[in-house]
């Protein structure tokens, strides 16, 4: 029994949406400029250590770099975003019946907004750079719809567990940063592993989406179909799973928020 | 779904459970409601009365359909319950007209009917000079001003309202009032949850006085305030409220 049907839910999705984008903007001097500098950083910081330091540069690091780094922080922060979404909306929980798929939905979207320029950037930056564009890149929409995909299925398990079981909030950062060292980001995982340990690594989705994001972008091959099918399918089903989860504890969410 | 009684909301044995805490620490059980049945009809105001913790907020999130009840049934035989809660949804970093209309959205509003009571909020709450700033530089009275003006302005066929009567100040505080008592006066059915007991007798056509999350009265104002009134003076520096109330 919901106060707001579906119809009202998207209206005010889209509207809080816009508005959540332009108070994010105001909150810092640079505004907008944040979603290309943050990257930007950590992008430098990852050159300097593994390219510099510790000198596993390849003649192309830099653009292989952003790549992995562009992705994957996509997939870390828009799951991080959504494990807090609930318990920073504990307010409103308590004063409007809604289906509270919207606080992890809208944070996700709100990220994707920010994603989708990023990624216009790095197109730009590796065009820069001297990388060819080929028709193949025609297959990057669809490679990054499976990544939201992926990050919807991931950031509804977290939003969810963390108000049942607080305690997990902890636990997300770490097992993102453990992801991270297991994706691949600043390493190609055909120099580095064993040929035994690849096919293992590669059951790890990010770290199986970040290849066919080099695959295409760097060596104009098509992406691997079968592997994005199989995250794809798994993915939505997760997702099904958890709506069905927040259908069933809907109100039991309310009341959490309280205790 | 209209109900030939008239009747828009109904409570029949619904039963309510918390627990006060989460893991190995905490979780003592508190049953927030018992037992509780009643109905609202249209254009009925009905008080609710009672000490702090009795489960008068949370019997207004149940019939809100924020929390649902673990016993009983809660029937209703209308769309639009409302809960007229202060500043629901409100950015600080927004301006006051963006908070607005989301606000007026989050209670039921499209995006069209809310820029157009845009005008008559505004005028109401006294804020046009500061609508267009953002939330983070208003008063606590300017935005529970804001706030209020919005919960006024909203359409619903039942509204729950929750002591929002003292907002601002003291001119604002009256005007306030006449225009709540004006719009439960009107066909408006109402929930109203009260301490001020002098509002509830003057507005109320019925009262239901809570205890320990249980109606320990229902019926004629008068009465029931009565009954109340010498309740509290019998326990008067005895009990103490066994339940903190919970508000936001």
């Amino acid at each position: 029994m919901l106060a707001i049907n579906t119809r009202q839910f998207w209206a005010v999705f889209f509207t809080k949406l816009v508005f959540n984008l332009r108070s994010e903007v105001s909150r810092t001097y640079l505004g907008y400029v944040w979603w290309l500098l943050e990257p930007v950083l950590f992008v430098t910081a990852l050159y300097i250590v593994f390219g510099t330091f510790l000198r596993t540069r390849t003649e192309d690091f830099l653009v292989f770099l952003v790549i992995g780094q562009v992705s994957f922080s996509w997939f870390s922060r828009s799951v991080s975003n959504a494990s807090r979404a609930m318990l920073g909306n504990k307010g409103l929980m308590n004063q409007v019946a809604i289906q509270k798929l919207f606080f992890p939905l809208l944070v996700v979207c709100q990220d994707l907004v920010k994603q989708a320029v990023v990624f216009v950037a790095m197109l730009g930056f590796l065009l820069y750079m001297g990388v060819d564009a080929g028709a193949v890149w025609l297959t990057l929409p669809l490679i990054m719809m499976v990544q939201l995909l992926l990050i919807l299925a991931v950031g509804f398990v977290c939003a969810g567990i963390v108000p049942l079981v607080p305690d997990f909030r902890f636990l997300i950062g770490t097992m993102l940063t453990i992801t991270m060292w297991g994706s691949g980001v600043f390493y190609s995982y055909e120099d580095v592993l064993l040929e035994r340990h690849q096919n293992l690594f590669l059951m790890n989705p990010m770290a199986n989406l970040i290849k066919n994001y080099r695959q295409v972008l760097l060596d104009g091959v098509q992406p691997d179909w079968s592997a994005l099918a199989v995250i794809a399918l798994i993915s939505i089903g997760v997702i099904l799973a958890m709506m069905w989860v927040f259908r069933r504890l809907d109100t039991t969410f309310a009341r959490l928020a309280l205790q | 779904m209209m109900h030939p009684d008239g009747k828009l909301l109904e409570m029949r044995h619904v039963g309510f459970t918390y627990s006060t805490g989460i893991g190995f620490y905490g979780g003592k059980r508190v049953e927030a409601l018992r037992d509780i049945s009643f109905c609202v009809r249209e254009g009925e105001t009905l008080g609710l009365i009672g000490r702090n913790g009795c489960g008068k907020s949370t019997l207004l999130r149940v019939a809100t359909g924020i929390f649902r009840p673990d016993r009983g049934e809660l029937i209703r035989y209308c769309d639009r319950i409302s809960l007229l809660a202060l500043n629901v949804g409100f950015d600080p970093n927004l301006s006051g007209a963006d908070n607005l209309v989301i606000s007026c959205m989050f209670l039921g509003a499209s995006r069209r009917e809310a820029l157009a009571l845009h005008d008559d909020i505004v005028a109401f709450a006294e804020l046009e000079d500061y609508i267009d700033q953002p939330l983070k530089t208003y008063s606590s009275g300017m935005k529970a001003r804001l706030g209020f003006s919005v919960g006024l302005k909203m359409n619903a066929d039942l509204l729950l309202v929750d002591e929002v009567l003292g907002v601002g100040d003291a001119s604002f505080k009256s005007k306030a009032r006449e225009a709540m008592m004006e719009r439960m006066n009107s066909e408006q059915a109402v929930i109203f949850v009260s301490h001020s007991l002098g509002s509830v007798v003057d507005l109320c056509q019925r009262v239901i006085w809570l205890e320990n999350g249980e109606i320990r009265e229902q019926g004629e104002p008068e009465q029931v305030v009565e009954a109340y009134l010498e309740h509290l003076e019998s326990v008067k520096g005895v009990g103490r409220p066994q339940q903190r109330e919970r508000t936001e």
